[in-house]
């Protein structure tokens, strides 16, 4: 597995349909729960953003379907810096989607960060 | 060499930027120019701008006002094209299209008379294209940009709008440049 992961706007997908072989994305940005049978599972961060509101940790759902992981291309947006939001879900959902991150990172065999449309890969 | 040059705010981009561009010059034995791309609005900005001209003086940049419409100086004859250009800021410059202040006389909605500030939503991508177009025609522009995309991003539709279009600006140069550097608290990491 390799995550790929990067600020908002950054080129993400756009680097990963340059860069990697690939049949079919899955497109989680909308909110919807991460298809295993893709292999590029991308906008992570929407689905986080719904496990938060449904009060669900994100990174469990990853944990438990750990089997599925394999070779996927997992694409996420680093929400980690800046203020800490005022509002309380968002708190939540950044938090959580840092946790997600952190677990991810430490289990993928590479881990590359998107930057102005350029890839560095940082494991 | 074309250079792209981001990072956080506060890290010592300018500064990197101007030595990089000042040591290009002085190994080129070209003319040297800082492109200002600051409208100032008020007495802060002014004082902003003395700080800035008084940071750089001794360093034998020319300076050149060009707020809005970068390629206008490929047009000028007293520019010396094949000079250094230092570009600072690429976040000016976008802002400055996209967000266009128009001198209201009567009262406006809120009661004063003032600014009223126009949305120009072609300012993304013609602002992309005159970056790249003027990395193309020098090939000695040092260009600084702002890394405003890893945190939250809960912002104002136009704010958003901003930011997305800032980042596609950087991808533009990211490609057309020869050097892509993020500066981190003076540090440098380079990505191409």
């Amino acid at each position: 597995m390799e995550l790929i992961f990067g600020g908002a706007y950054q080129g993400k997908l756009d680097y990963v349909k340059d860069n990697y072989e690939y049949s079919r994305i899955c497109d989680c940005s909308d909110g919807r729960e991460p298809d295993f049978d893709a292999d590029v599972i991308y906008g992570i961060e929407g689905f986080v953003m719904e496990c938060a509101k449904a009060g669900r940790e994100a990174k469990d759902f990853f944990k438990d379907r750990e089997t599925l992981l394999g070779d996927k291309l997992l694409v996420m947006t680093d929400t980690s810096q800046g203020v800490v939001p005022i509002d309380k879900n968002v708190r939540a959902f950044r938090e959580m989607n840092g946790r997600l991150m952190l677990y991810l990172a430490e289990k993928a065999e590479h881990v590359t960060r998107v930057f102005c449309g350029i890839g560095k890969r940082l494991k | 060499m074309n250079v792209l040059i981001s990072g956080g705010c506060k890290n010592g981009k300018s500064y990197y930027a101007q030595k990089l561009a000042r040591d290009m010059a002085q190994q080129q034995g070209k003319p040297l120019y800082y492109i200002a791309t600051m409208i100032p609005r008020d007495e802060e900005d002014r004082a902003r701008i003395r700080r800035h001209l008084a940071e750089r003086d001794g360093w034998g940049f020319e300076t050149l006002e060009q707020p809005v419409h970068l390629t206008a100086l490929l047009e000028d004859p007293s520019v010396d094209r094949s000079g250094v250009f230092l570009l600072d800021s690429v976040t000016a410059i976008m802002e400055n299209e996209m967000f266009q202040r128009v001198e209201t006389e009567g009262a406006s909605l809120k009661g004063n008379a003032g600014t009223t500030i126009v949305f120009d939503e072609t300012a993304p991508s013609r602002v992309a294209a005159e970056m790249e177009t003027f990395a193309k025609a020098t090939g000695n522009t040092v260009f600084v940009s702002d890394g405003i995309y890893g945190d939250m991003g809960e912002y104002s539709r136009s704010t958003e709008d901003y930011r997305k279009a800032l980042a596609g600006a950087d991808r533009t140069l990211a490609k057309a440049c020869d050097r892509v550097i993020e500066i981190t608290y003076g540090m440098e990491e380079i990505w191409k």
